[in-house]
């Protein structure tokens, strides 16, 4: 016990299987650092002999206090405190959450730079689960600017879907969605809802593909789609990853593609992990080609 | 920074006030009662029972005996700090906005409110320093204020003058003994009241919060003001800290419009002052409603603030509090060290 450095505040715990009768007297050992080692012994509800030792270190913190400080903190509680105990009662005092309080110089502008901060960070994280989504034709963009704003009425009106139709091939999707007539359409229900999910995706995949994925080839055969999102993650949110592998025998084929929300975060990735070491391979990660 | 949170009061806390041991702190609200607390770690001491109105005003004298209260129920009170004792109660034709023992004890102001064909006046009472002596009836002076009613008032050094912050905006300095007007000024805005006027430890300057969202330094001896800590809500509180050179004021929009706005934007925080710089240097949050009362505890260790949530908190600063620095001040340490 003595014989490693242990820290005074340890407890040690020495079970012992065999059960005696008699339970050895609590012993107390002055050690010469000043700390003191009381060794004592008790049955455990298993009927197992159980020794603690604790090594105890007092210290004698003094501390000045004005006397009449002193005596009045004697004295006798009274009023609606009379028939309380000793000690600050649970019922009027209560210790607040831990507030950090920092003094500085230019408190202000620190501020105002965190706020400004979290703000952007709030908006970007809203931004990202979002895709920005046309009302008019279901384009990636802001109602505000659609080409098509002022000869249009938005999804969903009288007849918008017949002129959208109309109009060309960049509004087919949403045309489609908008075949349901209703006052409100949720999000989610708004174009593909009819058409299935699979052709959505489909509809999906040429656009993400030009923002913000990355292929990834010279993939090791054992990888995991779970060990490459780790890896990719830690540029931003990853939205899709996708690691191609043989029908068969289920290994990877050696090529993968790893969507982001957003495509600084792709950008920073295609320029960290191109050349990356990954089992026993070294990676190759560029922007993924539109496809065809 | 752990606060200890008081919650003794079932409405708005009007004043809190450390005694000059800093270590008991007192605190009324407009529940009728008076508590007091340990500072050290918020053990309620006892409390205070016999007024029947909301209590606007309390203060402990220098000899850490008495405490006496001001009441919208029209009364000053005079307790014993240590039994909860009611030792004396003086009859007022209008509600009691402010009590302040002078430096010596043996003297005690109270601001009456204007109301009900009665003026505005600030009273002076004696004390007798005996715990078991009969308290005299009789008002040693009595002030009038016919322009504006006063809001707040306290002793000078060495009770030698009263000042006085009224509901206009300015601030009144009266001799003490004769109760004569001295100087009068402007220092706020017009019609904007003052709301707070703590001193500072010598009393020789003070520090006066008011609706104008300003509080500011001003010196005893020619009303000057010394500095001016702007704000972007009316302050309903101010305090001078000792030890290091920090104001701490307490606002928060008038406790009528808080239903209407969010916590974050009702601006209910402490904000510490540099005293000298005028910079703002730091918030402490929690409350959720404005703060009424702050309170600078007189060994410098910690400070408290009540709210009109309720609550009290107790804030013991820590190390970082205590080491911050300007850098000019840092540069000044270091030449006093060398020579």
């Amino acid at each position: 016990m003595s014989t490693k450095p242990r820290d005074w505040a340890d407890d040690d715990d020495l079970e012992e299987t065999t059960q005696t009768e008699q339970l050895p007297p609590p012993q107390t050992i002055q050690n010469k650092d000043g700390t003191k080692t009381t060794i004592t012994y008790r049955y455990n509800e298993d009927g197992q002999k159980v020794k603690t030792t604790r090594r105890i270190r007092l210290v004698t913190h003094r501390e000045v206090v004005n006397p009449r400080v002193a005596e009045r903190k004697n004295w006798p509680k009274f009023g609606l405190s009379a028939n309380d105990k000793v000690g600050p009662q649970s019922d009027t005092t209560s210790v607040g959450e831990n507030i950090i309080f920092r003094l500085s110089t230019n408190w202000k502008k620190d501020t105002k730079e965190e706020a400004k901060e979290s703000a952007t960070d709030a908006l970007k994280d809203k931004l990202k689960d979002k895709t920005v989504k046309c009302r008019i034709c279901n384009g990636e963009h802001f109602t505000a600017r659609c080409p098509y704003k002022d000869t249009m009425a938005p999804v969903g009106a009288e007849g918008a879907a017949d002129v959208a139709a109309g109009m060309g091939d960049e509004v087919s999707v949403g045309a489609a969605g908008a075949g349901k007539k209703g006052s409100y359409v949720p999000p989610a229900m708004r174009a593909g809802a009819t058409g299935g999910a699979g052709e959505r995706m489909g509809g999906k995949f040429g656009e993400r593909d030009d923002l913000a994925t990355l292929r990834v080839t010279n993939v090791s055969e054992m990888a995991e789609e779970g060990e490459l999102r780790d890896m990719f993650e830690r540029f931003g949110r990853v939205t899709r990853v996708f690691l191609a592998k043989d029908r068969e025998t289920g290994m990877a084929k050696g090529f993968a593609f790893i969507s982001f929300a957003d495509r600084t975060d792709a950008v920073k990735a295609c320029n960290s992990m191109d050349g990356y070491g990954f089992k026993h391979l070294i990676l190759r990660v560029e922007f993924a080609k539109k496809a065809a | 920074m752990r606060p200890i949170l008081l919650s003794g009061h079932e409405r708005a806390l009007t004043q809190i006030k450390y005694n000059p041991d800093g270590d008991l702190l007192f605190s009324v609200s407009k529940d009728q009662v008076i508590c007091v607390w340990f500072a050290h770690n918020g053990e309620r001491l006892g409390t205070y029972k016999g007024h029947v109105g909301a209590i606007w005003t309390v203060d402990c004298d220098p000899s850490n005996t008495f405490i006496a209260s001001g009441s919208a129920d029209n009364t000053i009170r005079l307790w014993e700090i240590k039994t909860g004792r009611l030792l004396k109660t003086w009859e007022f034709p209008t509600a009691i906005k402010r009590v302040e023992f002078s430096p010596d004890g043996s003297q005690l102001l109270g601001v009456t409110e204007k109301r009900m064909g009665h003026l505005g006046t600030i009273v002076v009472l004696n004390i007798n320093p005996d715990v078991d002596a009969e308290q005299s009836d009789e008002k040693e002076l009595t002030i009038v204020c016919d322009e504006s009613k006063a809001t707040v008032a306290g002793w000078s050094y060495l009770s030698k003058y009263i000042v006085a912050g009224h509901e206009d905006g300015s601030v009144s300095k009266y001799n003490a003994k004769t109760g004569e007007v001295e100087d009068n000024l402007p220092v706020h805005e017009l019609n904007m009241q003052v709301t707070d006027l703590q001193w500072s430890p010598d009393r020789t300057y003070f520090i006066t919060a008011s609706k104008d969202k300003t509080a500011r330094l001003i010196a005893v001896r020619d009303l000057q003001i010394l500095k001016t800590y702007p704000s972007d809500t009316p302050l309903n509180s101010a305090c001078i800290t000792p030890k290091k050179d920090y104001v701490i004021l307490g606002g928060g929009q008038a406790a009528m419009d808080v239903t209407t706005t969010a916590a974050r934007q009702g601006k209910f925080e402490a904000r510490f002052y540099h005293k000298i710089f005028e910079d703002e240097v730091g918030r402490v949050r929690g409350h959720f409603g404005p703060l009424n009362t702050v309170a600078a505890d007189p060994n410098g260790k910690s400070y408290a603030s009540g709210g009109e949530d309720g609550y009290v908190r107790v804030h013991h600063f820590d190390k970082g509090y205590f080491d911050f620095q300007y850098e000019v001040e840092r540069e000044l340490a270091r030449k006093q060290q060398q020579a």
